[in-house]
């Protein structure tokens, strides 16, 4: 059995499901991201499992033992908040001091325990400051030692990076990471952006509408995305609409506006309408007579470590990111030629949702 | 920041003479020697200070009125700490009502209010008596109080107590450790600008004060309506001070924009 275990977890708002039928297994020390876009009931879940809201239906079971109907304070959880909710009127020191206070640990063994914590964060020298003294980055971590000095058996983060800067967000995501192996602590993040998950998670659990559509480790939900809605969703990608000409028993062909891809998707039969999916920088440039497909530069937009293109062509604008290896990129309004191994495309049954200028936009 | 003009100057200059005047010209009569409220004066003399102490009646209104400001305020604080955390954060039916109805003696003029409790305490039987003076009072000073929480308590991050409560703290001990912390300044904010209000309050209080009960006030009313003489000007230079020294004290100890605007 599961360390942290949600078996049909559901809460209803009136008619409203905000979150059905979740059902989720988190191993001891794993560390678990919930992604989705906002309102797809990652937050309710989280809330769900800190016993902020009550499932109207399911159970949830922590190291065995149904906590599905216990109070939030009985259930020793450490969270971090998306507002960190520091207590303003504590200093750090006595905010990290609060949950051990509330455990009834004696005065003697708190003060080691509060330094201990903030030294994991490296707060040592701030313990006597009070949170408007100190920077966002700096209120974050006390909010992760005050949630960890507790010994939680499950830490719980709410969006912890969001309200911080690109760049400290990015260094702070590492941090994260480190701290949370070094304690071991078994942890649920929720969170809406893909970087964010991939970067620190053994898995990802993708959300969408209330629902689990995807468990599995980042890679691998980036390389094989279960639904067209996750391709969008995760990273940039190109979704190119079209039929089945024709089928073998290990892969297919499938007829995009009149020209002819290899895929190597099996159990395929001809006439099936698909959405292939194909990652930018799974494309590559070449000259025009040599490519699958030709089309000229419409935009090109330097990434730093990448080039980004849109190439016009018969099949409507593709995105390719080729890494910036130092050489001379193509021109704007240059032909050019598209080639790409019939291995990395991943073929969607059923035809898009939406418009296919949408791929274009959702960049995650 | 933009600097005034002179017009803008000049303007800002009278504004401030006409608040400060009144009280420094009664300040400076209070020290007469003669009998007239007469300025400019000559000579000084504390003999109008001597006169309130032995006015024993006014020493009384002193106390009375200081004991129901610092009792109907307190209760006031006590009705309005629950009554704004139930109406900032839930709903339930009647929640506009009661909304309205605590904040409606601001609307209603107290002469209104004074005949009402007149009639009030003459039908259950309560006449002069100073628990129905407080509980009138608290009638009238509770709004200002419950304005200044409702706005504390908005402005509140819900997910502060949710996090002391998943740390292990019962509902009592969150309130009492961070609910009751974090609104403090409006508390106090309230409890100061209800008793001010209550202290001050003349025109109710004359319906129903009974001569045991004479808050000063309505004690100061009644004496200047058969005599002016500089021992009002003594009285109300007393107050001043005594309200000076308060508010200094409050703003070295606490800070006065942390009590009444509400920052941390």
């Amino acid at each position: 059995m599961s360390f942290l275990e949600l078996k049909n977890i559901t809460k209803r708002y009136g008619p409203l499901t905000a979150v059905g039928d979740v059902s989720l297994s988190v191993e001891k020390g794993e560390f678990v991201s919930l992604l989705g876009p906002s309102g797809c009931g990652k937050t309710t879940t989280l809330q769900m499992i800190a016993g902020f809201v009550e499932p109207s239906a399911g159970t949830i079971r922590l190291d065995g033992r149904d906590i599905t109907r216990a109070k939030a304070n009985s259930r020793g959880l450490g969270i971090v908040f998306q507002s960190y909710a520091l207590f303003p009127h504590m200093t750090v020191f006595d905010n990290v001091s609060f949950g051990l206070e509330m455990q009834r640990v004696p005065r003697g063994e708190r003060k080691p325990r509060v330094e201990e914590a903030l030294s994991l964060v490296h707060l040592s020298p701030y313990a006597k400051r009070y949170p408007r003294e100190l920077s966002g980055g700096q209120r974050q971590r006390v909010a992760l030692a005050r949630a960890l000095v507790i010994r939680p058996p499950v830490l719980l983060l709410d969006e912890p990076l969001s309200n911080l800067d690109a760049k400290l967000r990015e260094a702070m995501q590492f941090e994260l990471r480190e701290i949370q192996r070094k304690v071991g602590t078994t942890t649920v993040m929720v969170t809406h952006d893909q970087a964010e998950a991939f970067s620190i998670s053994d898995r990802v659990v993708v959300m969408e509408a209330g629902r689990i559509t995807q468990i599995d480790q980042p890679y691998r939900i980036y390389e094989h995305p279960e639904t067209e809605f996750i391709s969008r969703f995760v990273g940039k990608t190109n979704l190119l609409p079209g039929k089945v000409a024709s089928a073998t028993g290990a892969g297919a062909t499938v007829s995009l506006a009149g020209i002819a891809v290899p895929v190597e998707t099996a159990g395929l039969s001809v006439g099936d309408t698909v959405t292939l999916c194909i990652r930018p920088e799974k494309l590559h440039l070449t000259a025009p007579s040599n490519g699958l497909l030709t089309g000229r530069v419409a935009d090109r937009f330097f990434l730093g470590s990448q080039w980004l293109y849109h190439i016009d062509g018969p099949l409507g604008t593709i995105m390719v990111v080729t890494p910036n290896d130092g050489s001379t990129p193509a021109e704007q309004g240059a032909p050019v030629g598209l080639e790409w191994s019939p291995s990395v495309v991943r073929v969607h049954r059923g035809a898009m949702a939406e418009a296919p200028d949408v791929a274009l936009e959702v960049t995650g | 920041m933009t600097r005034n003009g002179p017009a803008a100057l000049i303007f800002h200059t009278l504004v401030v003479i006409f608040m400060l005047a009144p009280l420094v010209i009664v300040c400076l009569v209070a020290f007469t020697p003669e009998n007239t409220l007469s300025l400019p004066t000559r000579g000084f003399s504390l003999r109008w200070f001597q006169a309130v102490f032995h006015h024993p009646d006014f020493v009384q209104s002193f106390w009375n009125s200081l004991w129901l400001a610092v009792l109907s305020a307190t209760l006031a604080v006590a009705l309005a700490v629950p009554a704004s955390l139930a109406i900032t954060r839930w709903e339930f039916p009647g929640r506009g009502f009661l909304n309205a109805l605590f904040l409606s003696p601001l609307i209603i003029p107290h002469l209104v209010l004074g005949v009402a409790m007149l009639r009030l305490f003459a039908v259950v039987g309560a006449a002069g008596s100073f628990g129905w003076l407080v509980a009138a009072h608290m009638v009238i000073v509770t709004p200002y109080v419950m304005r200044l929480l409702i706005a504390a308590i908005s402005g509140f991050d819900r997910s502060v107590e949710q996090a002391a409560f998943s740390l292990g703290a019962s509902e009592a001990t969150v309130f009492r450790r961070v609910t009751l912390p974090m609104i403090l300044p409006g508390v106090t904010g309230g409890w100061l600008i209800a008793f001010i209000n209550s202290f001050d309050e003349l025109t109710m209080s004359i319906f129903i004060t009974s001569p045991s009960t004479v808050t000063l006030p309505v004690r100061m009313y009644m004496y200047a309506t058969e005599s002016i003489d500089p021992m009002m000007a003594a009285v109300s230079a007393l107050i001043i001070g005594i309200t000076a020294v308060a508010v200094l004290l409050l703003d070295r100890v606490y800070g006065l924009d942390r009590i009444l605007v509400g920052q941390h």
